[in-house]
């Protein structure tokens, strides 16, 4: 068991800030991503814990794990997806001079707010691959497409980003 | 219009996204348990080490009888190994002054019961070191102090127990040490002063005064 905790223990430092990354940015609210990423590590660690079924990608089911719970998040409160860009506020290092922060945080709540108005798999594509920084064939298994189609869909995704960004 | 570098210059904006560090630590705990804080020694390696020192700990002050006794003796039977030839005389010597501060604090307490084994242990290690001074048949300064070092506490343990802790048969340490000076210094080249002393030493040793014999001749030695 000790041996299992240690393993997980490493994957948990490894994925935590990007589970909680992805879903803040479909949540837009510190506490409920709080919450469902605690509560994605807590299911993970279970299956983990028991190997049976065996995790064979960890990432890939962690991200469906947050996916599901965001999907029950959203059923549960009869809320819809795209979420309004006065609730909750983004999170950034508050060691930063005030006026740098508010800079920071107008900039970047237009970036949140422009992503959230794409369909998911646009919003996960971009998540995936520029921000998690996954290699290509990964965002593709992800996303249950192949490669040059997942190419072709970050292609699309950043375009219709900045269509989004123009307008807010 | 924006390019696609810029576009995704501002995505990655939201690294900055994280949670708080706080939130990740209990959030690890409340799922994994409490990890214990990093104490070398509570690794199961570091225990046994950890055991080791312990027992170690407690055999240096174990007297003759207790459990740690044995552990004690085998350290030091385990230092004599290490220890040049010519200085084993010397460190015999400590192990019996050891033996008998051991078998003094066992009189003092009347702890009958560890009184037998730690006679024994006195007698065994006074003949040890007496077999050694023989063995080696030189003395020097240190020698001469730690056997009326040992002799001072053989004398007060014998007149508290009124037993002999020479075991029969073998020599006094003392007598010999004192035989071995006198030789020695028979043998050197001496000034009037110290010819008289060493005159009235061999007298101290004809009437078995041997720890006088001793304190005599140290003198002519500084």
């Amino acid at each position: 068991m000790d041996k299992l905790k240690k393993e997980f223990s490493k994957i948990y430092d490894k994925y935590v800030e990007k589970i909680f990354r992805f879903v803040f940015l479909k949540v837009n609210s510190k506490e409920v991503a709080e919450d469902l990423t605690s509560e994605t590590f807590l299911r993970t660690w279970e299956v983990f814990r028991q190997g049976n079924p065996k995790i064979e990608n960890v990432s890939a089911f962690l991200y469906q794990t947050a996916r599901n719970l965001i999907t029950d998040y959203y059923r549960e409160k009869g809320k819809a997806q795209i979420i309004s860009p006065d609730l909750g506020r983004p999170i950034v290092d508050p060691r930063q001079n005030l006026e740098k922060q508010a800079i920071l945080n107008s900039e970047m709540e237009r970036v949140r707010k422009a992503l959230s108005q794409l369909n998911e798999d646009y919003q996960n594509a971009i998540i995936w691959y520029y921000l998690d920084e996954m290699p290509i064939q990964e965002v593709a298994n992800l996303l249950d497409r192949t490669v040059p189609a997942t190419r072709v869909l970050i292609s699309r995704a950043i375009k219709a980003l900045r269509e989004k960004l123009e307008k807010v | 219009m924006m390019t696609e570098k810029e576009v995704i210059e501002k995505i990655r904006l939201l690294k900055q996204i994280k949670p708080e560090k706080k939130w990740v630590f209990l959030t690890k705990e409340r799922i994994l348990g409490k990890e214990p804080i990093f104490f070398p020694f509570l690794k199961p390696a570091f225990a046994g080490l950890l055991f080791i020192l312990i027992l170690f700990g407690l055999s240096f002050t174990s007297l003759p009888g207790e459990p740690f006794y044995l552990i004690k003796k085998l350290v030091e039977r385990g230092q004599t190994v290490f220890v040049p030839e010519e200085e084993r005389p010397k460190l015999e010597l400590e192990l019996a002054n050891k033996r008998l501060e051991e078998l003094s604090k066992i009189a003092e307490k009347n702890d009958v019961k560890k009184l037998a084994p730690a006679i024994n242990e006195a007698k065994e290690s006074v003949a040890n070191a007496t077999k050694n001074l023989v063995k080696s048949k030189k003395v020097d300064k240190e020698i001469v102090q730690k056997t009326l070092e040992l002799e001072k506490k053989k004398q007060e343990v014998e007149k508290v127990l009124g037993t002999k802790i020479t075991e029969e048969g073998t020599e006094d340490p003392t007598k010999l040490v004192a035989k071995y000076l006198i030789e020695d210094f028979e043998n050197r080249t001496l000034t009037q002063d110290q010819k008289q002393i060493l005159e009235k030493a061999k007298v101290y040793f004809e009437n078995g005064d041997f720890a006088k014999v001793l304190e005599l001749l140290l003198t002519i030695g500084q």
